[in-house]
């Protein structure tokens, strides 16, 4: 009968045990959020993986999630955006410091194209995240992007809707998001390692953070870009 | 001095035949002097037809046989496209019509490890652009062209006495060196069989006969006089042209003639240490106008899998009016670009070069208008404060930062109906602007929560205090 601190001993990475955290040989990307990097495997987003983002609907902090991801795009590598469902809104990504000369926005005009030009992406290797919102997808699309993305070391964010939660799935992580007064509710669906206890409450410092009911007056902000009329002159002055 | 000599036997059937992998049962034919054969392919050589017949017994034997006139300037321009890939391998190239090209390659022997190896190499490269060739090498341009013919494959070695090596071809090649058939029926007839025993004979016999052409032909394959030959100058720009072996309108056969063209001026542009931005592939219909691609690397390129990615692309989504009988490659200005240098630790252009090729295939299958960035603008409008650029644009360096803003922006502003779903969290911030371009805009935004919890960006309109608008989440 092996002891508990007999396994211990043994090196790191020969042996898994089923109430750890699966290890990868690279450490994956740092969220930003340390709450969330301690659930992970890897300590972050994994590289080269699929992750599925269900969200029930916009505006749940599905975006400001990966934002501390986003700023930090090398120079020469692309942020890819296929097929958003509404326009990135370019004041306010470049507010929260989102590079936006590598930001490539793909529009597509079906789910064939969707799914081609997230596969491009993603084997091309000259991206540092791919963000993707297909509207159907069904199991072998999700086999050949996963089989895509363990082929390159680019995080790939696949935004499907909250009722795909119960459809398996091949992803290597899946995150159910739903909004928190102030914060992003963050159930871990799917991870290599331990299901996970509970569901986390990750404060975005990006979204107006007020608490519901308390109405908090912003300073009244009035844009008047209207000239008030000329005064008559004479003629000649 | 050493030479190479290049021969493409059944040039007027390759120059068709090149651009497919099969061109089936084709026979090409000339008017003059008289209706014949001029060469056939393998499928219909194996149904008897031979170069020399008639066309009446070539189509006799084999009725479903398919018919083309000899079209003698593609052969030159076959040749003159063969002499500049050529240029990769020596700078010293002569035409040598009808069908072959002779290269002086004592230069290049230490670069491309020896005779043997060069001789390889070319006629391994050869096959990219689906031609095939007969090599001979030997001191003189002459003796080389006459072993391609007669001996393929044969290199002689630039010895003390490599001109015995001749004495064993036959006689047929003077016809080559501009020797007349009734000479050669002369020779013929006083028993001589092979060049040694031309050379055997008394000089001031052979001369009496009116026949010096064999002298001067022998002395100058034997290197006693010299060989004076033009050397070939290449055009500024690179243009090649495939015919189909038949029209026809499906993408593979047609990807597979343009790959040609690509090998082809990749070998150019290599030679000349250049690249070049842009090609225009013409396709050549039967009738009507041609079809025009033009394909645009990100940068100057000479890379032929990058042109066949493009083009793939393109053609796939073209709709053609007509079958393509031929396809046109022109390159653009060709500019300098050095070549790359190998680095130990990875290539550190390597995700420049991958970001480029990305971008590339996108707009090649999706279009302009469908891959594109976005930039803050400035305007008080939201609807007008960003704008669509080409990717890769720098933002301006000062960005003005409006109020709060929402990442997701909807197009068009949405009429909310059940406004009790929605608690004001914050605002109002007006935004009143636009009067002098009739976008008039007169609005009072707030940060709303919905009951689920999500943040949308609201507004209603100054004038109608009771009609509200989603235009946007913060998502």
């Amino acid at each position: 009968m092996a002891q508990p601190h007999a396994l211990a001993a043994l090196p790191p990475g020969l042996v898994w045990q089923a109430n750890c955290l699966a290890r990868s040989a690279v450490p994956g990307l740092p969220t930003g959020f340390a709450a969330l990097d301690a659930q992970l495997p890897g300590g972050g987003w994994p590289r080269g993986a699929l992750i599925e983002l269900l969200t029930a609907r916009p505006g749940v902090g599905e975006l400001s999630l990966l934002l501390p991801l986003l700023r930090c795009t090398p120079a020469d590598r692309w942020l890819v955006w296929v097929a958003p469902p509404h326009l990135p809104y370019a004041p306010a990504l470049a507010a929260a410091g989102v590079p936006l000369e590598r930001l490539l926005l793909v529009r597509t005009a079906s789910d064939a194209e969707t799914l081609w030009a997230t596969r491009q992406a993603t084997t091309s290797g000259a991206c540092h995240a791919i963000l993707a919102w297909p509207k159907r997808i069904d199991h072998s699309g999700l086999r050949r992007l996963q089989l895509a993305a363990e082929d390159s070391a680019t995080p790939l964010f696949l935004f499907r809707p909250a009722d795909a939660a119960r459809q398996p799935s091949v992803a290597a992580l899946r995150l159910q998001l739903s909004a928190q007064a102030g914060a992003v509710r963050v159930h871990i669906l799917k991870r290599r390692g331990p299901a996970p206890a509970a569901p986390l409450e990750i404060v975005l410092p990006q979204r107006p953070a007020w608490r519901a009911g308390a109405q908090t007056a912003l300073p009244r902000l009035h844009v008047l870009a209207r000239p008030a009329p000329a005064r008559s002159a004479f003629a000649g002055f | 001095m050493y030479w190479l000599a290049l021969r493409l036997p059944d040039l007027p059937l390759q120059v068709f035949s090149r651009g497919s992998a099969d061109p089936g049962l084709l026979a090409i034919t000339e008017a003059h002097p008289r209706q014949q054969v001029v060469a056939a392919s393998p499928a219909a050589r194996a149904r008897g037809v031979r170069a020399g017949d008639s066309v009446a017994s070539a189509l006799a034997v084999a009725p479903d046989l398919q018919l083309r006139p000899r079209a003698l300037e593609l052969e030159a321009a076959t040749l003159t496209e063969l002499a500049q890939w050529a240029g990769r391998f020596t700078p010293q190239i002569s035409l040598d019509p009808p069908d072959g090209l002779v290269l002086e390659v004592s230069t290049s022997l230490r670069l491309f490890g020896g005779l043997q190896a060069l001789a390889d190499t070319l006629v391994d490269e050869l096959r990219t652009l689906s031609l095939h060739g007969q090599l001979g090498g030997a001191p003189t341009p002459m003796a080389a062209r006459w072993l391609a013919a007669c001996r393929p494959g044969t290199l002689i070695p630039a010895d003390h006495g490599w001109q015995d090596c001749l004495s064993a071809l036959p006689l047929a090649v003077l016809a080559d060196a501009g020797v007349g058939q009734d000479i050669l029926m002369l020779l013929h007839g006083i028993g001589a069989r092979n060049l040694g025993d031309v050379l055997r004979l008394p000089r001031d016999g052979l001369a009496r006969r009116q026949a010096a052409a064999v002298s001067a032909a022998l002395a100058r394959a034997r290197g006693d006089t010299p060989d004076l030959r033009d050397w070939f100058v290449a055009p500024a720009r690179y243009t090649a042209t495939v015919a189909m072996a038949a029209p026809t309108d499906q993408l593979a056969p047609l990807l597979f003639a343009a790959r040609r063209l690509f090998a082809g001026q990749a070998a150019w542009l290599a030679a000349r240490q250049m690249a070049a931005e842009y090609c225009r592939l013409t396709l050549v219909h039967e009738s009507g106008p041609t079809t025009v691609l033009d394909l645009y690397c990100g940068a100057p390129s000479r890379d032929e899998a990058r042109l066949g990615l493009l083009a793939r692309e393109r053609l796939a989504a073209l709709a053609l009016p007509a079958p393509v009988e031929a396809l046109q490659l022109t390159s653009g200005a060709p500019v300098a670009l050095a070549p790359k240098s190998g680095d130990l630790f990875g290539d550190p252009d390597a995700t420049q070069h991958n970001a480029g090729l990305l971008l590339e295939r996108l707009i090649a299958r999706l279009g302009t208008d469908a891959v594109i960035g976005v930039q803050p603008c400035a305007d008080h409008r939201p609807e007008r404060a960003w704008r669509p650029v080409r990717p890769a644009t720098r933002p301006p360096a000062h960005a003005s930062a409006p109020g709060l803003r929402p990442l997701w922006l909807l197009a068009e502003p949405q009429a909310l109906r059940y406004r009790a779903a929605l608690t004001l969290l914050a605002g109002p911030e007006r935004i009143e602007s636009g009067w002098w371009d009739g976008a008039d805009v007169r609005r009072d935004y707030y940060v709303a929560q919905h009951k689920d919890g999500a943040l949308c960006w609201v507004f209603h309109p100054l004038d109608k205090p009771d009609e509200w608008y989603v235009h946007g989440y913060f998502g």
